[in-house]
């Protein structure tokens, strides 16, 4: 279980992160995202016990994780910036990790070098990027992690691959119970294996939540009424609305049966409801719902 | 077993659920059948397996299947089934939907009459397998 409680941390005057909460339940893989210098980066490097927060704590199985080596031996990370030796293979940094780490497993390692045919005697230095990430990632989970924290872990890998990647971690978590944090942009693919979302604004948690609850709290609908009402959506918490003819477009925070209620009662003759992708939650919640921005994006 | 559909609207938790259910519904799985347990389901789809113990235990609270600890989980038989009115009333207004589609394309109440006979036809083992 990884917890953080008001965690609060500035760089030069410029706050970071403010009264900053996250709750990662053991065995579950939560994603997390946010804008670009929303704070994801920083938040990660908190949990990892790399940087010192101002204010707060951070809670690894209820001990806090700075300077923490026994948690320490048991997490693992892939930062979005790897660092290698600069004169190391793979055969080499693997060395090392054993060194460092108590459940190195050796087998899982030759395996994995195996499936991602990679050249153990080559420099890692000589490396594509893809193929750098592919040698954290070998590194990583032959270390056995009861946590893995994954910056921007996809970016730059092959479909193949990445699928590769998605099939250790999700089997880990289902053999290990191992508790995954992962950041990342590809939305769409984080939805389809993420159980836990945050969403990460300005320094702060706006939004943390089982992913199909949050699903299930939001809708876009399409609706048009025959003699409509002075405000036929009354009541209902609307992020964003748009009229096309005489349709309306709206994406509605609210209970399904809550928004159906509202809607029936002013008897529409067109009506459709919709769940969102978590890309739409995201656009619609940071505030990006507005016409400018959407023909930018799409 | 099944596939999933990563860019469809619906949820991969709400996926499992159905298409579990048309399995079981469509007779691939029996009652009694052993399903793959969460572990091995959630490493053939790759998929999260907090994901598929949710769907699994959806399907549980339905009534499709049951689980008995040490041994895995079995598809209920389907006398065991309870009959959820709520869902009922929503097939009949999606049936309501498509009888108004065929009046749009044209048929004759008589034709459709047909086709639901037709298809009441096709189901008429459903009665022998115990319900």
């Amino acid at each position: 279980m990884i917890k953080v409680n008001s965690l609060e941390k500035s760089f030069d005057g410029f706050k970071a992160l403010s009264d900053l909460n996250l709750n990662v339940k053991k065995g579950s893989i939560y994603g997390l995202v946010g804008t670009n210098g929303a704070g994801k980066t920083t938040l990660i490097k908190h949990v990892m016990g790399i940087l010192k927060p101002d204010r707060g704590e951070i809670l690894v199985e209820g001990i806090p994780v700075f300077e923490n080596i026994p948690i320490k031996e048991r997490m693992g990370y892939i930062p979005d910036d790897l660092y290698f030796f600069s004169t190391y293979n793979l055969k080499e940094s693997a060395k090392f990790y054993r060194s460092v780490y108590p459940n190195w497993n050796q087998d899982r390692y030759h395996h994995m070098v195996k499936q991602f045919e990679l050249n153990e005697k080559r420099k890692l230095s000589k490396f594509s990027k893809g193929m750098q990430k592919q040698a954290a990632f070998i590194l990583t989970m032959s270390c056995m992690p009861d946590y893995l924290v994954l910056d921007e872990p996809i970016d730059g890998l092959d479909p193949i691959i990445r699928k590769l990647v998605w099939k250790y971690i999700v089997e880990d978590v289902a053999e290990r119970e191992m508790t995954v944090l992962v950041s990342s942009h590809n939305l769409r693919e984080l939805e389809g294996i993420c159980d836990s979302i945050g969403i990460l604004s300005k320094g702060k948690m706006m939004i943390e939540r089982d992913l199909d609850e949050l699903k299930s709290d939001i809708h876009k609908i399409q609706v048009a009424f025959k003699n409509p009402a002075a405000d036929p959506y009354q009541g209902l918490n609307v992020l964003h609305r748009e009229t096309r003819g005489t349709v309306d477009l709206l994406i509605i925070r609210n209970r399904k049966d809550t928004v159906e209620d509202v809607i029936n009662a002013n008897h529409p003759v067109i009506f459709d409801m919709l769940p969102l992708s978590l890309e739409e939650i995201f656009i619609y919640e940071l505030g990006g719902g507005d016409h400018e921005i959407e023909s930018i994006i799409f | 077993m099944f596939q999933l559909d990563l860019k469809s609207r619906k949820s991969i938790y709400e996926q499992i659920v159905d298409n579990m259910k048309e399995l079981i519904i469509a007779g691939m799985l029996r009652a009694e059948d052993k399903i793959p347990s969460v572990r091995e389901l959630s490493k053939t789809l790759t998929v999260n397996p907090n994901t598929i113990q949710k769907a699994y235990r959806e399907l549980e609270y339905q009534g499709y299947i049951y689980t008995v600890p040490g041994l895995g989980t079995f598809v209920a038989s389907p006398a065991g089934l309870p009959v959820d009115e709520k869902r009922i009333s929503l097939v009949k207004e999606q049936l309501r939907e498509n009888i108004r589609e065929l009046l749009y394309l044209g048929c004759s109440l008589d034709r459709i009459k047909t086709i639901i006979a037709e298809l009441l036809e096709e189901r008429s083992d459903w009665n022998d397998k115990g319900k």
